[in-house]
C-alpha cells in the first residue's frame, strides 16, 4: 500500500460547501438532507424502533396475561405482582435503563433495553386483563356452568373473549407507551427513533433531524394507536367501546 | 444490598461526592425540579382547566375533548422535547413548554368528562330550584366533579414530574436529571439516589393532590365505582415516560 | 368467521415480526462493501469483532473509519456507535461488551490510569497510556498524527474585552465568569480541577451537552467553555481559544485500544490496517471531515466512506 509522503488525500466530501447551504444555516427542514440519509439513518432508525416495540409488547403480553391468569383462579396473587410492577412503573425509564446496564450479564444491549420496555407493560397489561376477566357477568357464567362447560372451556369460550376489549385497551395502552419509552432507550442501545434525535442533539441541535426523527415517532405512536383502536372495533362488535 | 446503602449515602450528603469540588447540590437540583414541574403543571391548569370545564358544562366538543386525551397518551415525550429544541432551541422556555403540551390533555379530557357526567336529574333539580348555569356550574357541577377532576391533575402533576428528568437529555441542565444522566461522574450510587429522589418527589406530590383532593371533596360525594369514570385517562399513577 | 381470521393475520405479522428481529440485528455497518477482490478475504475466516465509540462527532468518525477499513479487509465488524463518555466506553471495553474503541492518549493517562503527575511530552503520555492498559490486557496500537485537546474558547469579542490570551487571564475574573463543559469535565483533572489547582481559577461551572457549547457561547448563558481544538466552528473567526502553557488538558493523540488476544485472533492484517488508517489522520484531514459532519450534517459513515475511499482503503 502507498502512503503518501505529503500527507492523505482529503476529497471533498459531499460535493462541498454550497451543497450544503440549508444544514450549514440549520433550517427547520432540509428536505435534501432527508432525502439522502432515509436509507442509512432514519428508515433503519424507524425499523428497529418498530422491532423493540413489539419485542416488549408480545413478551410483556405473555407475561402479564400469564399472571392475570393466574390471579384470577387465586386471588392472593394479585397483591404482590401489583406492587412490583408498580414499583417497575415509578422508576423514571432513564434511571431503570442506567440502572439495568449495571447488572453483570447486561449492559449496552438490547436485551437491556427490553427488559425495561417489558417492565413497564406489565402493570398496565396486567391490571387490564384482571379487570376485564373480573367483569364477566356472574350471570353469563353461570349459564355457561348450567350448559354443562368446565372451567377450562368457560374461561376460553365466555371469559377471555368477553374480556377482550378490556385486555386489547391494555395492550394499546402499552404499546404508545413502549413506542416513547424506546425513544430513551437509545441511551443505552444505539437503536430506535431516539438514536437521531440524541445524535442531533449531541452536535449542534441540527433541527431538520430533531424534527423528523421527533415526527416519524409521534407518527408511529399514533399509527399504531389507530390500528389497536380498529382492531379493538373489528374483534367484538358485539361491546360497545367505552374508555 | 450494597448500592442501596451506598445510594442512601450519596443522599445523605447532599449529592456530592468526596474529594471532588463543589458539584450542585441535590437539595437545589430536586428544588429545581419541583420549580420547572410546578411552572409546567400551573400553567397547563390555568389554560386546561376552563376550557374543560366549561365544554362539559355546556355538554359540547366531546369528541375533541376525548381525542385530545387519547392523542395525548400516546405522544412519546422525548420526541416531543426535541421537536420544541428545534424551535424554540436550548433554554426553560422550551422544557415548558414541552411539559405543558403533554400535561393539558388528561387535565381537559378529565375536566371535560367530569362536568360532562355529571347526573342529568340533579343537574335539572338544581335548575327547577332557580339556579342559573353559572351557579349550577360553581354549586353542583363543580363539587361532584371533584374526584375525576383531580383524577387528571394527578396524572398530568406526575407526568410532568417525571419527564423532567428527559429534559436532561436534551441539553437542559439544572434538574435532577443531571444526575441520572451522568453516571460517568456519579457513578452508580449517584444514579441509583437521584432515581430514589425522582420517584420520592412524584409519590409526594401525589399525596399532597390526594389531600387537596379530599379537602375539595364535600361530604356525601362519594367515588363511583364505575371504572369508566374513574379512570378516563389511565391509572392515576406515575404514568412515566 | 371474520374474528378468527383477523386473529390469523394478528399473529402472522407479530410472528414475522418476531422472526425478523433475529435478523435486524444492533450494526451499523456501512453500506458500500466494494474491495479489491484479493484483499477481501484476509479477514473472512477470523472471529467477528465489536468495536464502540464514544458521544461525540469526532468519535463517530474515528469508528466508522475503523470499521469500515476492517470490512474492506474481509473482517465481519460491529460499530456500537455513541456509547457514552470516556469512562462509560472503558467500562464497555474492560467488561468485553466491546473489544476495541479509538481513545485519546492523555485522558487514558489522567482519567482512566488517574494519574495526576501530568506527563510532559506527547510521547511521554503515550507511553504511559500504554503501561497502562498493558496492565488490564489491552494494548494501544499507532498513534495518530492529529491530537485533540481540550481548549478554553471564548468569543473573540469577549476575549478583547477582558485581555484574555492564557488561561491565567481568567483568574482575575473569579466566579464572574461561568463556564461551561460536559458533566465530567468537572470531576476531572483535565477539567475543573486541573484549571483550579494548576491556575488558580475557579469560575462557575455551568454543564453543557457537548456540542451545545457554541451556542451557549453565543447567548451568553456561558462566557467560556471546554471545547476542542479540533472543532470545525474554530475556523469560522468568531472564536478564539486561550493558550495552556501548563498543559493541563495534556496530549491527545489518538490510538486504538485493542484487547490483547485480538491481536493474535485477527491476524497481522487487523492490526496494520488499523495502523493505516491512523498514519492518515493528520490535523487538516480531521478538521475536514468534522466540518463534513458538524457544519453539513453528513453522516459520519458516508464522511468516512469518502475519506477511506479516497485513499484506496475501501
Amino acid at each position: 500500500m502507498i502512503v503518501f509522503a505529503n500527507g492523505p488525500v482529503i476529497p471533498n466530501f459531499g460535493g462541498g460547501g454550497s451543497t450544503f447551504a440549508c444544514e450549514r444555516a440549520n433550517r427547520l427542514f432540509c428536505p435534501n438532507w432527508v432525502s439522502q440519509n432515509w436509507s442509512s439513518v432514519l428508515w433503519p432508525a424507524l425499523r428497529q424502533h418498530i422491532v423493540l416495540t413489539v419485542i416488549a409488547v408480545v413478551i410483556g403480553f405473555a407475561i402479564s396475561t400469564a399472571l392475570a391468569l393466574l390471579a384470577y383462579r387465586r386471588g392472593w396473587v394479585e397483591r404482590p405482582v401489583v406492587i412490583v410492577t408498580s414499583i417497575l412503573y415509578t422508576i423514571p425509564s432513564l434511571a431503570l435503563f442506567e440502572l439495568l446496564v449495571g447488572v453483570p450479564g447486561l449492559g449496552l444491549s438490547r436485551t437491556t433495553a427490553e427488559v425495561a420496555l417489558v417492565s413497564y407493560t406489565l402493570l398496565i397489561m396486567f391490571r387490564n386483563t384482571l379487570t376485564g376477566l373480573r367483569e364477566v357477568p356472574a350471570e353469563v357464567r353461570d349459564a355457561a356452568a348450567g350448559m354443562g362447560m368446565g372451567s377450562m372451556r368457560t374461561l376460553l369460550r365466555v371469559d377471555l373473549p368477553l374480556a377482550l376489549p378490556a385486555i386489547i385497551a391494555g395492550v394499546r395502552i402499552a404499546t404508545v407507551t413502549v413506542i416513547s419509552l424506546a425513544t430513551v432507550a437509545a441511551l443505552i442501545d444505539d437503536e430506535g427513533l431516539g438514536a437521531p434525535i440524541l445524535q442531533a442533539i449531541s452536535n449542534e441541535v441540527f433541527k431538520t433531524e430533531l424534527i423528523v426523527a421527533g415526527g416519524m415517532a409521534i407518527a408511529l405512536a399514533l399509527l399504531a394507536d389507530g390500528l389497536l383502536v380498529l382492531l379493538q372495533r373489528a374483534l367484538t362488535p358485539w361491546a360497545r367501546v367505552h374508555q | 444490598m450494597n448500592s442501596f446503602s451506598q445510594a442512601l449515602d450519596f443522599i445523605g450528603r447532599n449529592g456530592q461526592i468526596p474529594g471532588e469540588p463543589q458539584l450542585p447540590t441535590l437539595v437545589h437540583l430536586t428544588l429545581e425540579t419541583i420549580k420547572i414541574a410546578w411552572i409546567g403543571v400551573g400553567i397547563a391548569l390555568v389554560i386546561a382547566l376552563p376550557i374543560g370545564l366549561w365544554l362539559g358544562h355546556i355538554h359540547r366538543g366531546s369528541f375533541v375533548a376525548i381525542n385530545v386525551g387519547n392523542i395525548w397518551r400516546a405522544l412519546p415525550s422525548l420526541a416531543v422535547l426535541a421537536i420544541g429544541v428545534a424551535f424554540l432551541g436550548l433554554g426553560l422556555r422550551n422544557v415548558e413548554l414541552a411539559l405543558i403540551v403533554l400535561a393539558v390533555p388528561p387535565v381537559i379530557t378529565n375536566a371535560y368528562v367530569a362536568i360532562d357526567g355529571v347526573d342529568r336529574d340533579v343537574v335539572d333539580a338544581a335548575r327547577g330550584m332557580g339556579f342559573n348555569g353559572w351557579q349550577i356550574l360553581r354549586k353542583v357541577e363543580l363539587p361532584l366533579g371533584v374526584p375525576l377532576i383531580f383524577a387528571g391533575i394527578r396524572t398530568a402533576a406526575l407526568f410532568v414530574v417525571s419527564t423532567t428528568t428527559i429534559a436532561a437529555l436534551t441539553g437542559y441542565s439544572g434538574s435532577l436529571g443531571d444526575i441520572i444522566n451522568n453516571e460517568a461522574s456519579y457513578h452508580l450510587s449517584g444514579v441509583l439516589g437521584a432515581a430514589m429522589c425522582i420517584a420520592a418527589l412524584a409519590l409526594l406530590t401525589d399525596l399532597l393532590l390526594a389531600l387537596i383532593q379530599r379537602v375539595l371533596t364535600p361530604r356525601g360525594v362519594s367515588l363511583e365505582k364505575h371504572p369508566a369514570r374513574t379512570e378516563a385517562i389511565g391509572p392515576p399513577l406515575a404514568e412515566n415516560v | 368467521m371474520k374474528r378468527k381470521f383477523i386473529f390469523g393475520i394478528v399473529a402472522a405479522v407479530l410472528g414475522l415480526a418476531v422472526a425478523a428481529c433475529g435478523s435486524s440485528s444492533s450494526t451499523n455497518t456501512a453500506t458500500h462493501q466494494k474491495t479489491q477482490a484479493s484483499q477481501k478475504s484476509a479477514g473472512a475466516s477470523k472471529p467477528a469483532i465489536t468495536i464502540g465509540d464514544k458521544n461525540f462527532p469526532e468519535e463517530y468518525i474515528l469508528g466508522s473509519l475503523y470499521q469500515q477499513a476492517l470490512q474492506a479487509r474481509g473482517y465481519h465488524v460491529t460499530l456500537k456507535g455513541n456509547i457514552g463518555s470516556s469512562e462509560i466506553t472503558y467500562k464497555a471495553l474492560t467488561s468485553g461488551q466491546i473489544q476495541m474503541y479509538p481513545e485519546y492518549t492523555g485522558v487514558i493517562v489522567s482519567v482512566l490510569a488517574g494519574n495526576t503527575k501530568p506527563p510532559h511530552s506527547a510521547s511521554q503520555t503515550y507511553t504511559e497510556a500504554q503501561a497502562y492498559v498493558q496492565k488490564h490486557g489491552f494494548t494501544l496500537l499507532k498513534p495518530t498524527p492529529f491530537y485533540d485537546t481540550d481548549a478554553m474558547g471564548t468569543l473573540k469579542s469577549y476575549a478583547t474585552k477582558h485581555h484574555l490570551h492564557t488561561i491565567s487571564d481568567l483568574k482575575a475574573l473569579g466566579h464572574s465568569v461561568t463556564l461551561g463543559g460536559a458533566p465530567e469535565f468537572a470531576t476531572r483533572y483535565e477539567g475543573l480541577i486541573g484549571l483550579k489547582k494548576v491556575y488558580g481559577v475557579n469560575p462557575t461551572f455551568k454543564p453543557l451537552a457537548i456540542a451545545l457549547t457554541y451556542k451557549a457561547l453565543d447567548s451568553n448563558q456561558v462566557q467560556v467553555a471546554d471545547v476542542f481544538t479540533t472543532d470545525p466552528q474554530l475556523t469560522l473567526g468568531k472564536y478564539t481559544i486561550l493558550s495552556d502553557p501548563k498543559n493541563v488538558f495534556g496530549f491527545q493523540n489518538v490510538a486504538p485500544i485493542v484487547k490483547k488476544s485480538l491481536i493474535k485472533s485477527e491476524g497481522p492484517v487487523f492490526e496494520q490496517t488499523l495502523n493505516k488508517v491512523s498514519a492518515l489522520l493528520t490535523l487538516d484531514a480531521i478538521r475536514k471531515m468534522n466540518a463534513a459532519v458538524e457544519l453539513d450534517k453528513q453522516s459520519p459513515s458516508a464522511v468516512a466512506h469518502d475519506f477511506l475511499k479516497a485513499n484506496h482503503l475501501t
